[in-house]
């Protein structure tokens, strides 16, 4: 395994940079260096078409509204290599502004609709709610758990913290990425959290992520291992521990906020209709 | 005091009997809660009080002939507002501001109840309020400030607010309801606040840091965890000529030609004191030039100084309450009531640092500096300011204690801790106790840092954690303290009950 090398690509560090999410890259970097597995990063800014043919792993995260904006207008001149990697198996790790704009538009409270890449069929408009808290989903199809909270229940968990006021409705092409069982997840009301297709993996997560859940940072690693070589061994076990009472104590905190977000989304949108409440949302909209 | 025709009409008598009965609770609470040991009872006051009197801000504020100043922002507003105050001290004034950064509405109400007699009437000739972001434009429409100072805008508490243009818009409003008479200090080096409500007729004062003072690179940039580095006209990405932290400096945009406001009161010098104490300065304003000590660390308190001496210099003079300053050729010297250069010296030259920002104490052989840190500017400046310190050499490594907590003040959201430069610090790491609520997040923040997970404290609880990072620091070493401010206000009460420092409402 030593002589491996994953080949990453970070998509506006600086852009869309607000929330920790940096700390997505610094897992896998981490998680690379303790496996003795290599780990070349290349960062690419506005107006510049690093070779997607040479990426492993792409990682996209989020921003506010004028970020997500410019990074739009300039995700339309990466289009076509950005979906041809897509197509031949690229893992992407799409966060919040990043997974609203690998999906079909933004339609913001006023204005026009901001276009996407199409690549998840997804649509997503502004809601009258912001969802901030803590985020816990259950995903069915990456396996059993083996070790953590989760593992008990069969299904694998991850946590994290949403910040957003986009409501993502998912079409039939693409499939979520779990099921909520704390927060809102992808809208607050349908249950679903983030989405799949091929290799891309688009979630609502900031906290930021992958730290905090290594099980889905090693998938992320491992698939990426996958798309350059063949017959791939599994990854070597890492000391978790650190990981995995970080994850257990934010899915303890999920759970126990409010019962379920449709209620505290109810409560909110009642109490930013009274202007004079004192926990009254602050003007202006945002993603 | 209501107005009809521009004649004062007192208020009838039951709200005035209203008003009293509110002022005499909140004393009362206030009181108690002090002889309780329950804290400084520095918002109770103001809660029980305005439970009674919901208009009473508004009242005592427009009773009142005292100069008003609100000081907002995301970071630096506590020793900014010290300053001012230390001015006002300085020139004669007699002062009055909410302590101890209790800067929700409650807290400057209990300023308010404190400063006042039972009839309202406040003992006070300079109002210094210090305002969370998100209640200053409620504040603002109650006190009607004279001068508004804006320090900057970073992410912060974005659980809280949701984004930082929706704070910025919140402070645009509150600019633009400012009338004409008043005042709004403004930070030029921050491209997001210097661009704040253009039109708005209140007089803008601009402060900055002359770009030779502290820039040592040819090609400067802004830190990653910099917030506002596109332009706020266009969106193009911001060429700097200096950068002194974060995206604070001189910057233009090379698309649409934007470029910093041209500073009113402008740093022009900055020499280090020896043991990194501070700083030997020399502010280029209106009223002269005034050469000045900071005996505070940190480039950040440069920027505190800067907009203390321009805030002082904006306030209405007593001789002539409430009147705008001569719009024509500004004086060449300061007005009555506002400071001259050598009371402003001696204003500054005599502060400490305010509680929990980078304080120095004694505690039982060793030294602790407490650094309240709650986003990754201020996380980041404090952390340069000890790595940087001339006083760090005789002791390259350090002992840490890291504590952080969800509360109503901190958030729930510690994504933060990931913009933060923590990598520079585990290498100097002697010791790492970690502690509060969220300790578990702490630690995984400090393992992708580079920190060896066998090697750190875990301690959630913050007394026991003290002990623990106490013991293992030996005697006549320092233990630095980076907290949260709820674990920060705990740790401080804990070195409180061995009298190793003093309560913080004391100071």
């Amino acid at each position: 395994m030593a002589s491996m090398t994953v080949r990453i690509c970070h998509l506006y560090p600086r852009l869309l940079s607000v929330a920790g999410d940096r700390g997505n890259l610094m897992a896998i970097a981490r998680r690379c260096a303790w496996r003795g597995i290599g780990c070349s990063v290349t960062e690419a800014e506005v107006g510049e078409i690093p070779d997607f043919t040479q990426a492993d792993l792409i990682l996209l995260h989020g921003g506010q509204d004028r970020e997500m904006t410019a990074a739009a207008e300039d995700l339309a001149a990466k289009s076509g290599p950005l979906r041809e990697a897509i197509e031949g198996d690229a893992v992407v790790l799409a966060v919040c502004a990043g997974y609203q704009l690998l999906a079909h538009s933004y339609t913001p409270s006023a204005g026009p609709s901001i276009q996407g890449l199409g690549i998840l069929d997804a649509v997503t408009e502004a809601g009258p709610v912001r969802f901030i808290g803590h985020l816990g989903i259950e995903c069915s199809d990456f396996g059993p758990a083996s070790s953590g909270s989760s593992a008990s229940t069969g299904g694998r968990r991850l946590v994290g913290f949403e910040n957003h006021s986009g409501r993502t409705f998912l079409g039939d092409g693409a499939r979520p990425l779990g099921r909520v069982i704390a927060g809102a997840g992808n809208n607050g009301e349908d249950h679903t959290e983030g989405a799949r297709y091929r290799e891309v993996y688009a979630t609502y997560m900031h906290g930021p992520v992958l730290p905090k859940n290594p099980w889905f940072a090693d998938h992320l690693l491992s698939r990426a291992l996958a798309h350059r070589y063949q017959d791939v061994e599994p990854l070597a076990p890492l000391a978790d521990q650190t990981e995995d009472q970080a994850q257990d104590a934010a899915l303890r905190l999920a759970v126990r906020q409010a019962p379920t977000w449709r209620t505290a989304a109810t409560a909110v949108s009642r109490i930013v209709r009274q202007p004079s409440g004192r926990h009254r949302v602050p003007a202006g909209t945002s993603r | 005091m209501r107005t009809t025709n521009g004649v004062q009409v007192p208020p009838p008598a039951s709200e005035r009997a209203r008003l009293a009965l509110a002022l005499a609770m909140g004393k009362a609470a206030g009181t108690a809660a002090q002889a309780l040991k329950l804290g400084g009872g520095t918002s109770v006051s103001g809660a029980v009080a305005r439970r009674i009197d919901p208009e009473i801000l508004q009242k005592v504020a427009a009773a009142s002939n005292a100069s008003k100043v609100a000081v907002t922002g995301s970071n630096g507003k506590t020793t900014t507002c010290r300053m001012i105050a230390a001015m006002g001290d300085v020139s004669g004034l007699r002062v009055l501001q909410n302590r101890a950064g209790s800067n929700l509405l409650q807290g400057v109400i209990s300023a308010a109840v404190r400063g006042t007699d039972l009839h309202g009437r406040l003992d006070a000739q300079l109002l210094v309020l210090e305002v969370d972001e998100g209640w200053v434009g409620r504040v603002n429409a109650a006190v009607q400030p004279d001068v508004f100072v804006i320090t900057n805008i970073f992410r912060d508490q974005l659980d809280r607010f949701g984004e930082l243009y929706s704070m910025a818009r919140s402070l645009e409003k509150a600019i633009e309801a400012l009338p004409p008479s008043s005042t709004v200090v403004l930070n030029a080096d921050d491209p997001l606040v210097a661009s704040l409500a253009p039109d708005a007729p209140a007089r803008r004062v601009y402060f900055g840091i002359q770009s030779d003072v502290s820039n040592d690179s040819d090609a400067p940039t802004p830190e990653h965890s910099a917030d506002t580095i596109r332009c706020v006209r266009c969106q193009h990405p911001l060429t700097y000529k200096a950068v002194h932290m974060s995206h604070l400096g001189e910057y233009w945009c090379p698309e649409c030609g934007a470029e910093r406001p041209h500073l009113d009161v402008a740093v022009t010098t900055a020499l280090p004191l020896a043991q990194g104490q501070g700083f030997e300065v020399t502010i280029d304003t209106p009223a002269g030039t005034f050469p000045l000590q900071v005996p505070l660390p940190g480039v950040h308190n440069l920027y505190n100084a800067a907009a203390a001496l321009a805030c002082a210099q904006s306030v209405p003079t007593q001789s002539m309450p409430a009147q705008p300053m001569p719009a024509q050729p500004m004086p060449a010297q300061p007005m009555p009531g506002q400071p001259r250069p050598d009371d402003a010296r001696r204003a500054l030259a005599g502060l400490r640092p305010a509680f929990g920002r980078l304080e120095a104490i004694h505690a039982d052989g060793r030294e602790v500096v407490l650094a309240f840190v709650k986003n990754p500017t201020s996380y980041n400046t404090s952390l340069r300011t000890v790595l940087q310190g001339p006083g760090r050499r005789g002791q390259p490594r350090m002992h840490l204690l890291a504590a952080h907590s969800h509360t109503v003040v901190d958030g729930q959201d510690f994504a933060w801790l990931w913009d933060v430069d923590l990598e520079q610090l585990v290498p100097r790491l002697a010791s790492l106790t970690i502690s509060g609520n969220r300790a578990e997040e702490v630690a995984l923040r400090f393992k992708y840092a580079g920190a060896d997970p066998a090697a750190m404290r875990v301690v959630p609880d913050r007394a026991a954690a003290l002990r623990t990072a106490l013991a293992i620091t030996p005697p006549g070493e320092t233990l630095h303290i980076f907290a949260g401010y709820t674990p920060m206000r705990e740790l401080r009460a804990v070195m409180e009950r061995h009298a190793w420092v003093p309560p913080f409402w004391q100071e």
